[in-house]
């Protein structure tokens, strides 16, 4: 499966458009994160635990995208987007969504 | 009157506290991306939506993903405070907004050159909320950044 955030993929021909995918969670961290971040606002710099919170996130949204892309019979998508929400404190809901499509390689 | 100086006493602490290892985690954040943006010089990054100079190889174009959450010192906070009471630019969150957009291209650009990839194209860079960062009572300022962008290998046209 070919994922691009490109309209076209180069090198390759779209033959066929199959629709919309996409892809959503919600996740938290436990309170011990929480409380680790409360303590890097007072000396600044990387909050780990959320960054791999972001990450975590993302990968299960792309995750749930590619198995609807799967099932339509798409080998690629293309133009994936990404949108977050803050659903209530320490949770985020990530939002991927693209366009299944067939790609065919040649120009 | 004791009880009052003891707590003035600690938002001083604080704001010290803050401001030294603040100034330091910054410090050392700045020199290791200018580092890291160094290395990954001849590296193409753009936002164009095509593929500039995209030459053909085995390698697909695959989308990578980079994510980074920075917090803000104590100080800093302070100082963002005190310049809502006033208005205008709040420069202490200015430097936090663009180390954290620089971490997270030079993430991007980083997974792509491990995964043979020389260029990206397409880089879109948002901010993130991760809860709270808005609605925190305390004010507690983070940034979170979620850019994205398309690998592929370019021939450069001198070459």
């Amino acid at each position: 499966m070919i994922v691009t955030n490109t309209e076209t993929i180069a090198g390759y021909r779209i033959a066929e458009i199959k629709g919309l995918v996409q892809g959503n969670t919600v996740r938290a961290k436990h309170a011990g994160r929480d409380i680790a971040a409360s303590f890097k606002n007072l000396v600044g710099g990387e909050l780990r635990g959320y960054t791999e919170l972001l990450t975590e996130s993302r990968r299960q949204a792309l995750e749930r995208m590619l198995a609807q892309a799967e099932q339509l019979g798409a080998n690629a998508i293309v133009n994936v987007r990404f949108t977050t929400s803050a659903v209530t404190a320490g949770a985020a809901e990530l939002y991927a969504y693209g366009t299944a499509v067939v790609a065919q390689p040649g120009a | 009157m004791g009880e009052f100086v003891f707590q003035i006493g600690f938002v001083v602490l604080m704001i010290g506290l803050g401001f030294v290892a603040g100034s330091i985690a910054e410090s050392r954040h700045l020199a290791q991306l200018a580092e890291r943006e160094r290395r990954n010089g001849p590296f193409l990054v753009t936002q164009l939506k095509s593929f500039p100079a995209y030459s053909r190889t085995d390698l697909a174009p695959q989308m990578i993903v980079g994510e980074v959450v920075i917090a803000s010192d104590y100080f800093k906070t302070f100082l963002a405070s005190m310049r809502r009471i006033f208005g205008g630019e709040v420069r202490s969150f200015h430097s936090l907004m663009s180390r954290a957009r620089r971490e997270a291209t030079q993430r991007i650009v980083e997974q792509a050159r491990e995964l043979g990839y020389n260029a990206i194209c397409n880089l879109r860079i948002e901010t993130a909320d991760v809860g709270g960062s808005t609605s925190s009572k305390k004010g507690a300022a983070m940034v979170a950044v979620i850019a994205s962008a398309t690998a592929y290998t370019f021939r450069s046209p001198s070459a």
